[in-house]
């Protein structure tokens, strides 16, 4: 990958806004979730139990959801910021995703701090994730740690 | 007790440890292909050949998984509400992590019981990779 293909710490700036593409959640991904992670908690597993629930139907894993949006998030940036290390995440579940949601990201970076180690600085994005409707069904911050230019 | 544990039977202060999980280059691959993420599978710095760090996200979904294999019921989540995670140090292909669950405050709710959940991820050399609090909404005990 060359230099101009990525965002380093000098080219990111406070500000800086990102609408990803859409992704449909499907009923194949919260299977395929399930069966990484070990996670068949019922919730997401067992369809007649949850046609009685206040859902009416399975709902994806929380962390799938959070998955998926780091997933487009990667392709919400025209240029891959220069990570070097994922470092932090605050997160909030606010909302169900249902199968044949279609959920986007939306990305804004909020602050950014340089370290002692003059190659590198730590940037934090703030991210929500909405659903076909614009609700916010998750919503954070992470921090990340980027290179900076040489 | 009838085999199903409820919020009310959970006593703040416990601690629990999960069975352990090998990371392999195929739970690497499969998450690539979940999450959308192919990035994760590069090297940092945009080396060539994959990379033999795991992805964080993929470490925080194994060991939520974990839990589940504790061999004795566990209560009813009925929602996961906040995580707060950070990272510790990298965990590698071939890594074999376990989980480290300890209950830190309990909240009672009409429909349910939230509880908060400090957990440390650990690898085989019972090193902490990762720190997590996990905020979970559990089942209650059904009211007569």
């Amino acid at each position: 990958m060359s230099e101009l293909d990525r965002q380093y710490f000098e080219d990111i700036q406070i500000g800086d806004e990102y609408l990803s593409p859409g992704r449909t959640v499907t009923e194949a991904d919260i299977v395929a979730f399930a069966g990484l992670s070990g996670d068949y908690n019922v919730l997401h597993t067992d369809a007649e139990f949850m046609r009685t629930s206040i859902f009416g139907e399975r709902i994806a894993h929380g962390l799938l959801g959070l998955a998926i949006q780091s997933g487009l998030g990667s392709r919400a940036t025209p240029r891959a910021f220069a990570t070097l290390a994922f470092l932090a995440l605050r997160w909030r579940f606010k909302g169900p995703i249902k199968i044949g949601d279609t959920i986007r990201v939306r990305l804004k970076v909020s602050e950014k701090r340089e370290t002692s180690k003059p190659d590198r600085g730590i940037v934090t994005i703030q991210r929500s994730v909405l659903n076909q409707r614009g609700e916010v069904v998750q919503e954070g911050d992470t921090e990340i740690m980027v290179e900076r230019r040489k | 007790m009838d085999g199903i544990r409820y919020f009310e039977d959970v006593e703040v202060g416990e601690e629990i440890e999960t069975p352990a999980r090998t990371v392999t280059e195929a739970d690497v691959r499969t998450f690539a292909a979940i999450s959308g993420d192919h990035e994760a599978l590069n090297q940092p710095g945009g080396e060539p050949g994959l990379s033999s760090t795991i992805p964080e996200l993929l470490v925080v979904a194994i060991t939520s998984g974990l839990g589940f294999r504790i061999p004795a019921p566990q209560p009813q989540v009925l929602a996961f509400m906040v995580l707060d995670w950070r990272y510790v140090a990298p965990v590698r292909i071939g890594d074999t992590l376990r989980c480290r669950i300890r209950t830190t405050a309990k909240r009672a709710l009409r429909d349910g019981g939230v509880l908060v959940e400090k957990r440390e991820m650990i690898n085989q050399r019972g090193e902490v990779v990762q720190e997590a609090e996990y905020k979970l909404m559990v089942a209650r005990r059904p009211r007569e």
